[in-house]
């Protein structure tokens, strides 16, 4: 079975699916960024915000994501704790333009970090500076000391600067993000050989 | 500490900008759904012009100098289609400057006010007499009240004589227009119906007028009087629908607030308040009135002008501002204090608080940004401090505990309504031992009252058999050093001196702590001072003392009471020492018959 399972994944007979949380306040550029990772067949034209939370698919690198693409309002953030415990990465997007709101931005982090189903876990954080061609735009260097990143030592986290319109900087967003998950998994999986084994 | 509710906006630029609560609003400038802050920036310095700025968070995008100092800013939409853009009105004097895109449009003139036909008959002599003869018109100019007279005339009383001449040259062609001033302006929404509801604009002028004015047509459409005398607004509050119902509430410089309903021409005064409110603002719920005055009040009125409730603040307030809450269903106030602290009531409790490094002077809550409960505060230094309400903040708690610690204030102070009263639990013993009371009444008070009266009497003999005993004129010395006393009795009645000299009969002891103690029936004798402290009593040292005694006489017959036989006519000497119960020496004197008082 274990050799079967080896060679269907170096023959790419069963891709690997990895389920990713999309994060982020309002007018971030969510639903944007998700959009240019889709084909350019099924991309949408408009974006309009999102209400509650849509589930996207897209392939990227050959692996088969499920993005959890939540409403950054006010109202509908509450709801993205009940997918912390499924996702296997996130990805929270910040409009850096917006410099009066880096404090909710901040505190919005803060009491994700804060969950329990998150605060013991090993998870990859992609924060995507967004917005980075808006003129008052904040280097990604500033985001990341205004939100304290460098506090956060439990988990990996990479930031990159973005334009979801244009697609500048995702790319190499996405491929630490699918490292990074890699990286998890084989660790889960070792720790559940591990156990096994015992 | 409790966590804050509040997250302080960092900024690295620091705009400095001093306006007034008033010359402040919000609004979606550019239609990108980015709110921005206008505000009128009031010149400390009076050379300098005043500004209209626009600020995107913190930062300034867009500023331009007004033609006047501005009383109050407005923002609103009109009737128009979509996307609609917000336009800006500035009051400025007499009139309304009309801002679409920050460019002005349209300059709206509040009526003229008729001119008193004095001044128009003086202007029309001035310019056609000679020079020293002015002086004589414009004495007779003074003689109307300033404030009727028009703003060119009151200028001429301020010119300097010599220059009266060629300034009355100079405006002689100019009509003669008085205006009054607008003081407070509000907008009020037409009718409550989608997005962007379209506002009409309602004015308090100086005149005591207020204007409804339709801000398309540029037409009054209401018209009424504050009240029916001369009055000038300071505040003003408005609320609900031109079309449905709305009221507006005007306050006045000297405390006084009035109402005023749709479709009524004159405004009617609800109450006086003793001093001049700082805020004022209706409460969409029950529409009650909260106003905020100098003497550190807040205050809640029914729409019918009763007081509901009032509460201290702790410091002076400065500026107020409504705090919407849609979400949690309530309304606060938030009231910024002299003493840096913003706080925020919830009807009479104080719910939360913010510190400042400074004294805000104005203050204004509402959408900005992309975030909806964003609190703007500015300091008189012209700092502005942006505050947003977090996503999880709520002051349900508060309210909760506010309540509850009002009921434990009223516990301490012991006149709190709420108070509750600790009662334990009624045990089996205590109900068995009530029903056997119940029962037994009678016999249990009976033996109550036996007992206690056996104590009594037990207390009396004991004490009689203790003043016995120590009957005599020399104490023994077993346990003291031995006294002597010695008494005469002086007088004829009915006032008596009694002498006592009182001896230490030791030879080496002193003796000290020693009181001395008179007792006579009250019916009998009065003793004006019945006890004595006495110093200390050194060996074979005789110390003297006198008391006055007065005999009872019958008021009319001037005889002593017929009870007052030989043998009850004494007077008892004790003395003790301090502390001890027992008496040293008891005596009792003999006091002779009184004669009837002398007559003058």
């Amino acid at each position: 079975m274990g050799l079967f399972d080896k060679l269907s994944k170096i023959l790419k007979f069963k891709k690997e699916t990895m389920t990713i949380l999309v994060v982020g306040l309002n007018n971030s550029g969510k639903s944007t960024i998700i959009n240019h990772f889709k084909n350019t067949d099924d991309r949408n034209s408009i974006t309009v915000p999102t209400v509650g939370f849509s589930i996207e698919k897209f392939q990227n690198h050959g692996v088969n994501f499920t993005a959890l693409d939540m409403s950054g309002a006010g109202r509908y953030r509450n709801l993205w704790q009940h997918h912390f415990k499924t996702c296997q990465g996130i990805v929270y997007v910040i409009d850096s333009s917006d410099r009066m709101r880096l404090v909710v931005v901040k505190d919005e982090l803060e009491i994700l970090l804060k969950h329990p189903d998150l605060e013991h876990k090993r998870i990859p954080i992609l924060f995507y500076a967004n917005k980075m061609d808006f003129a008052d735009a904040l280097s990604s260097v500033k985001i990341a000391a205004a939100l304290g990143l460098e506090k956060i030592d439990d988990k990996p986290w990479h930031i990159s600067s973005s334009n979801a319109i244009s697609g500048e900087g995702l790319e190499e967003g996405v491929q630490w993000l699918i490292e990074q998950i890699r990286i998890c998994v084989i660790d889960a999986k070792k720790k559940r050989t591990r156990k096994d084994d015992n | 500490m409790k966590p804050t509710k509040w997250l302080t906006v960092q900024s690295e630029s620091n705009p400095s900008l001093n306006t007034l609560p008033n010359c402040l609003t919000l609004c979606d400038l550019k239609s990108d759904n980015y709110w921005k802050l206008i505000a009128a920036e009031i010149p400390r310095d009076t050379n300098f012009r005043p500004r209209l700025k626009v600020y995107k968070g913190i930062g300034m995008i867009s500023e331009q100098g007004l033609p006047g100092m501005p009383s109050a800013i407005e923002s609103f939409y009109i009737e128009e289609p979509l996307p609609k853009s917000p336009i800006i009105a500035v009051a400025i004097s007499e009139s309304i400057y009309f801002y679409r895109n920050m460019k002005p449009y349209f300059k709206y003139t509040i009526p003229e006010l008729n001119v008193e036909q004095l001044e128009i008959d003086i202007w029309r002599k001035l310019p056609i007499e000679r020079p020293e003869n002015q002086n004589d018109l414009i004495e007779q100019l003074k003689t109307i009240e300033s404030c009727r007279l028009t703003w060119l005339s009151q200028k001429l009383c301020r010119v300097p004589k010599d220059e009266r001449d060629s300034f009355i040259r100079q405006h002689a062609e100019y009509p003669l227009k008085r205006f009054s001033t607008i003081v407070a302006m509000k907008c009020l929404q037409k009718a409550s119906s989608d997005y962007h509801p379209a506002s009409c604009l309602v004015v308090a002028t100086s005149n005591s007028d207020v204007f409804i004015i339709d801000t398309q047509s540029f037409v009054i459409i209401h018209q009424a009087r504050v009240c029916y005398y001369q009055t000038c607004p300071s505040q003003m509050a408005v609320q609900g629908q031109f079309e449905t119902d709305f009221r507006i509430v005007i306050s006045s410089r000297h405390g006084n607030i009035y109402i005023l309903h749709k479709s009524w021409l004159e405004g009617k005064e609800i109450c006086k308040l003793n001093n001049p409110p700082i805020g004022l603002t209706l409460l969409p719920v029950d529409q009650t009135l909260i106003v905020t005055g100098m003497d550190k009040q807040l205050a809640c009125f029914s729409k019918k002008g009763k007081r509901l409730y009032s509460t201290d603040l702790p410091d002076i307030p400065i500026c107020m501002t409504p705090v919407h809450l849609p979400h949690f269903g309530i309304t606060l106030v938030a009231i910024g204090l002299r003493n840096k602290r913003v706080v925020f009531f919830h009807n009479k409790s104080q719910v939360d608080e913010i510190e400042l490094t400074e004294i805000p002077t104005a203050i204004i809550f509402g959408r900005l940004g992309q975030e909806d409960h964003v609190l703007t505060i500015f300091t008189d230094s012209g700092n502005i401090n942006i505050k947003i309400l977090k996503r999880t903040a709520n002051f349900e708690g508060n309210v909760m505990e506010n309540k509850f610690a009002m009921i434990e204030k009223g516990k301490v102070g012991g006149s709190g309504d709420n108070e509750t009263l600790e009662i334990p639990k009624k045990t089996t013993i205590f109900v068995e031992q009530t029903i056997r009371e119940k029962e037994h009444a009678q016999a249990i008070y009976n033996s109550f009252q036996v007992e206690l009266w056996r104590l009594r009497l037990m207390a009396a003999r004991e004490t009689v058999e203790k003043i016995r005993l120590s009957d005599s004129s020399i104490s023994d010395g077993a346990t003291h050093a031995p006294l002597k006393l010695d008494a005469e009795v002086g007088g004829m009645g009915p006032q008596f001196r009694l002498f006592l000299s009182i001896t230490n009969m030791c030879t080496e002891r002193e003796i000290s702590f020693l009181r001395i103690l008179l007792h006579a029936d009250q019916r009998h004798y009065l003793v004006n001072k019945s006890i004595a402290n006495l110093p200390v009593l050194f060996p074979g040292i005789t110390l003297k003392l006198d008391f006055d005694i007065t005999a009872v006489l019958d008021p009319i017959d001037k005889l002593p009471p017929p009870d007052l036989t030989a043998e009850k006519a004494i007077v008892r000497v004790l003395v003790f020492k301090k502390n001890h119960a027992k008496p040293i020496i008891a005596a009792s004197i003999g006091m002779p018959e009184s004669e009837s008082p002398l007559e003058n």
